[in-house]
């Protein structure tokens, strides 16, 4: 199964980049530990671009910032892309200049591209997205190793069955 | 006392824009309000760091248009480090930045601004997206959107080094040569990008202009305001995106000034309002006069509509015609309809593709020389070139080593900020009158004042939320909500 991990943020905007420091982590797990057909890469675009990225690949893990509400700093959610076409989107699956990610992704299948049958979204509760500065505030900063754990659990896990995304 | 509509997003952290809207006792418009979170903290972060490395760092700063701050930031390099880039050199940063063009005007089109129109101001607001203008083109054209895409962002891969954020850009020059093959990969790109441009003006064509109800919607009052308008010309007074100097004109379209890269702080200064983070950059030698329009104003613009005021022209024949179609249509120079701006952009994309195919036919873009090594002391560069969202200015000043001591960016979308003020106050004040019930409709036709600039806070803040979630809170006159409404820019 051909998968791919982005890791979605800035990595010079505090806790924006915590999902790109959570893909290199599971990069460099990946290294020692080998699992063929897994690539992983980085990205600060929105829905068309993403939606773009993913054609050709079976299976992807998005690993985002996102800011609920009431949500503490440094919680880790698993989310569906339903959750996010329904709910706060998360902070990077879905652009200011184009669209969504759910509209890009119809937008994709109806021009039939090949695109993933299950998008899983792995995102970290953050503090501070407005500062410019490489390092993640504490709570976010100790997310990424129960993120990436996360991620590589997943990966050996396989695809979940339960929730396939349709209809979004 | 006075009503209060808000527009405003589902967090503050989402980084999007928030308008409010102030009514007074008869529920007219008494004053607008346009909001956006600011980040912090770019100078120091900054400060220290080699100016070498601000093509790589600066483009962090948007997810949306890196090329652009790539463009500015390495000719604020050959500056600073007074060195003038081979011949080769400066025709490849031109031709990959047409590409860039290309991509960003055609997805801003079909994606942001054609909704309106292709589908309609009043469709409901699950209709009006690429996915609704799909429905009514054809899917044929969403698949020549995202091979056009695809198409550039590989010329962005092959010129710039990196699919998204490039790394070509270097004081004195570019970072490899192109080669004879690269170079008629990408000459069959540059025109099926002119074939695509025009057919995409066929769809403006069609779909709008020959719609008198969307003719007299783009010229009415509502979204109609004269002011000044900002673009980079040539040394012929036409549109230039990549190089020039900056010329600006007055609401009756006569050249007020025009200044090269080094002179920005004696014709732009910043202004202030207490309700907003943001500076709000107007023209010094006429004065901030408040968010008004006119000649005493200093309010000016600077997006595709403003840059062919700015200009006598465009430097390829096919988007001279339509620039002259254009003014003949509109009545003449300057044309003051803020959604107008949306047929501007798509004049400017077919310009880009021409120019994309004239650069890449040029003998001299595979010059095997394009990178000239830096021998003098750098002191203070500054480099502009023109954002997709308007004059993109860079400013750097180091020490003798090339640490940088101070840094300062007017970034596109910032130059609009005042005028996409007025353009809101306009748009609501017209529409909004004593008993007007508020609807999506109505409140989407108060987006599109705003949405004809491409506004992109990505620069001013980050966060990417995507369709922007916005939201509208009308408040009596004791500040009490009566009504929300809320939907996806």
């Amino acid at each position: 199964m051909k998968t791919l991990v982005v890791g979605l943020g800035n990595p010079i905007l505090t806790d924006d980049g915590v999902g790109v420091k959570v893909a290199y982590a599971v990069r460099d797990a990946l290294a020692s530990a080998g699992l063929p057909g897994v690539t992983v890469t980085e990205a600060s675009v929105g829905g068309l671009h993403l939606m773009e990225m993913m054609a050709g690949y079976d299976r992807v893990i998005l690993v985002d910032a996102i800011q609920t509400q009431t949500g503490q700093s440094g919680a880790v959610y698993s989310l569906t892309l339903g959750d996010v076409a329904a709910a706060t989107p998360t902070q990077h699956s879905a652009s200011a200049h184009d669209m969504n990610l759910p509209t890009a992704l119809e937008m994709g299948r109806r021009l039939g591209l090949a695109l993933p049958d299950t998008v899983e979204i792995f995102a970290i509760e953050v503090e501070d997205v407005v500062t410019f500065g490489e390092s993640c505030t504490r709570a976010v900063n100790a997310a990424i190793p129960v993120a990436t754990e996360l991620v590589l659990r997943s990966l050996a896990e396989g695809p979940p069955t339960s929730h396939q995304e349709e209809g979004i | 006392m006075m009503k209060r509509i808000t527009i405003d997003p589902i967090t503050r952290l989402e980084g999007h824009g928030k308008i409010e809207i102030f009514l007074d006792d008869q529920g007219e418009v008494k004053d607008t309000h346009f909001v956006i979170p600011e980040l912090r903290g770019f100078e120091v972060f900054c400060v220290g760091r080699p100016a070498e490395e601000m093509p790589r760092i600066t483009q962090r700063i948007c997810g949306v248009c890196p090329e652009a701050h790539h463009m500015a930031a390495t000719k604020a390099l050959d500056d600073l480090y007074h060195v003038e880039p081979p011949r080769a050199a400066k025709k490849l940063r031109e031709l990959f930045y047409m590409a860039f063009y290309v991509t960003d005007h055609t997805t801003h089109f079909y994606a942001l601004g054609g909704p309106d129109f292709v589908v309609g101001p009043d469709a409901p607001k699950y209709e009006r997206n690429v996915l609704g203008v799909i429905a009514k083109v054809g899917l044929e054209v969403g698949s020549q959107v995202i091979a056009c895409r695809k198409r550039n962002h590989e010329v962005i891969k092959m010129l710039g080094g990196r699919h998204i954020h490039p790394v070509a850009g270097l004081p004195g020059g570019w970072s490899k040569a192109m080669t004879k093959a690269d170079r008629e990969e990408v000459e069959e790109i540059a025109r099926q990008n002119v074939e695509f441009a025009k057919f995409t003006l066929q769809v403006v064509n069609d779909v709008v202009l020959s719609n008198p109800a969307y003719v007299d919607l783009i010229t009415s009052d509502a979204y109609t305001q004269p002011i000044y308008y900002m673009g980079l010309v040539d040394d012929k007074n036409r549109v230039n995106f990549y190089d020039g100097k900056v010329r600006v004109v007055d609401p009756e379209g006569k050249e007020f000034c025009k200044y090269g890269p080094h002179e920005y702080t004696e014709h732009i200064a910043e202004h202030v309002e207490p309700w907003s983070y943001l500076k709000y950059p107007f023209l010094k030698n006429v004065g901030w006069k408040g968010f008004v329009p006119g000649k005493d104003s200093g309010m000016y613009c600077a997006t595709p509509l403003s840059r062919l005021n700015a200009a006598d022209g465009m430097a390829t024949p096919l988007a001279q015609a339509e620039y002259e179609r254009f003014y003949q249509t509109l009545g003449g120079k300057p044309v003051h309809h803020t959604l107008a701006t949306h047929w501007a952009r798509v004049i400017e994309l077919l310009y880009a593709a021409e120019r994309m195919l004239e650069l890449v036919q040029d003998a001299e873009i595979t010059d095997p020389q394009v990178r000239l090594i830096p021998t003098q002391t750098p002191t203070e560069g500054v480099g502009i070139v023109e954002a997709p969202r308007g004059t993109l200015t860079h400013h750097y000043v180091t020490d003798e080593r090339g640490i940088l001591t101070k840094v300062n960016l007017v970034v596109g979308t910032t130059n609009n900020y005042a005028p996409i003020t007025l353009s809101i106050k306009k748009a609501a004040a017209g529409l909004i009158q004593k008993g007007t019930v508020i609807t999506d409709g109505l409140l989407n036709k108060v987006e599109m004042a705003f949405r004809a600039y491409d506004p992109c806070f990505s620069c001013a803040t980050h966060s990417l939320p995507g369709q922007m979630p916005l939201e509208v809170v009308v408040r009596d006159a004791q500040g009490n909500v009566v009504k929300r409404l809320s939907q996806h820019v």
